[in-house]
């Protein structure tokens, strides 16, 4: 077990359960836990399936190169997006994520519809924020080293979610989320930049080796706090005006 | 899908500011300035992510 690889595929894994697990609830409320829950497993289900063919693809002995590459990319894409919301948020341009007020919305929207469409909200809801578990599963996995260690982190935050859940019966809004997806959010874009350089650049390219992706993670943690701070001003200085 | 495929890539911002960091990686590797890139890219990605972060005007 690789504890640098489960890490950031728990703290990942936390915060998407934790969005899915506020969908579930609200449904649960207008179709009932049974049927939402039904929803939920077929979503987890679509979900296994899919890791499980990228697995098998990646066992292929496909061009470890090209995986790094696309693996890479697909990490910046999810990577920059996550940091920047973060930092902007941390600056105070971007309200922070309410699971109580997403509880609230997905209620609202259900009140309106039928049984099959608030089926399809949970099925859906945990698809989208699971495919993003998944990213990062497969994306920690590469070579097929990792495997064990990110599948075990994306499914020790979904029992520990579930259970909390279950626990607690709320939206679990206490987690406090911005912080988990400021500190991944670095984590993500310094394994994308580490991968997507190397496999175009070669082995040799980083002054380290993988002890640069130590530096990375540094680098853009103290990056993100600099930004986040350089930004706030700005909105006073807007109000001020 | 719209949902989907916003999972998979993000905005147009997003996709942009992730396509210009691999044509500056590519650039780089391929002028022959491979180590500064491990430097320079770092630095362009935070550079991209301040672009995101900051309020669209």
């Amino acid at each position: 077990m690789s504890w640098t690889i489960f890490a950031p595929a728990f703290l990942t894994a936390a915060v998407e359960w934790v969005e899915a697990f506020t969908i579930v609830l609200a449904v649960s409320l207008t179709i009932g836990w049974r049927a939402a829950l039904g929803a939920a497993a077929t979503a987890l289900g679509t979900l296994a399936a899919l890791t499980a063919a990228t697995g098998g693809v990646l066992q292929l002995g496909v061009g470890i190169e090209w995986m790094q590459f696309l693996i890479g990319v697909f990490l910046l894409l999810f990577g920059v997006r996550w940091l920047a919301k973060a930092i902007a948020r941390r600056a105070g341009l971007k309200a922070l994520r309410d699971e109580d007020e997403e509880f609230a919305t997905t209620q609202a929207r259900l009140s309106s519809g039928d049984g099959r469409a608030a089926w399809l909200i949970a099925y859906k809801g945990v698809l989208l924020e699971g495919l993003e578990v998944w990213l990062v599963v497969v994306a920690l996995s590469i070579g097929g080293a990792g495997w064990v260690s990110s599948v075990s982190g994306a499914l020790a935050a979904l029992v520990m979610v579930a259970l909390a859940g279950a626990y607690l019966r709320s939206p679990l809004s206490r987690v406090p989320e911005n912080t988990i997806k400021f500190g991944v959010g670095a984590m993500i874009v310094s394994f994308g930049t580490f991968w997507s350089l190397e496999a175009i650049g070669g082995p040799d390219i980083w002054p380290m080796a993988d002890w640069s992706l130590i530096g990375l993670v540094a680098f853009y943690v103290i990056g993100g706090l600099v930004l986040s701070t350089a930004l706030r001003p700005r909105i006073l200085r807007g109000v001020a005006t | 899908m719209k949902a989907f495929l916003t999972t998979l890539f993000g905005d147009l911002r997003n996709c942009r500011v992730v396509a210009a960091l691999l044509a500056s990686e590519a650039a780089m590797v391929h002028s022959g300035l491979t180590s500064e890139a491990a430097f320079a890219v770092p630095l362009l990605t935070l550079a991209g992510i301040f672009w995101l972060a900051r309020p669209i005007r």
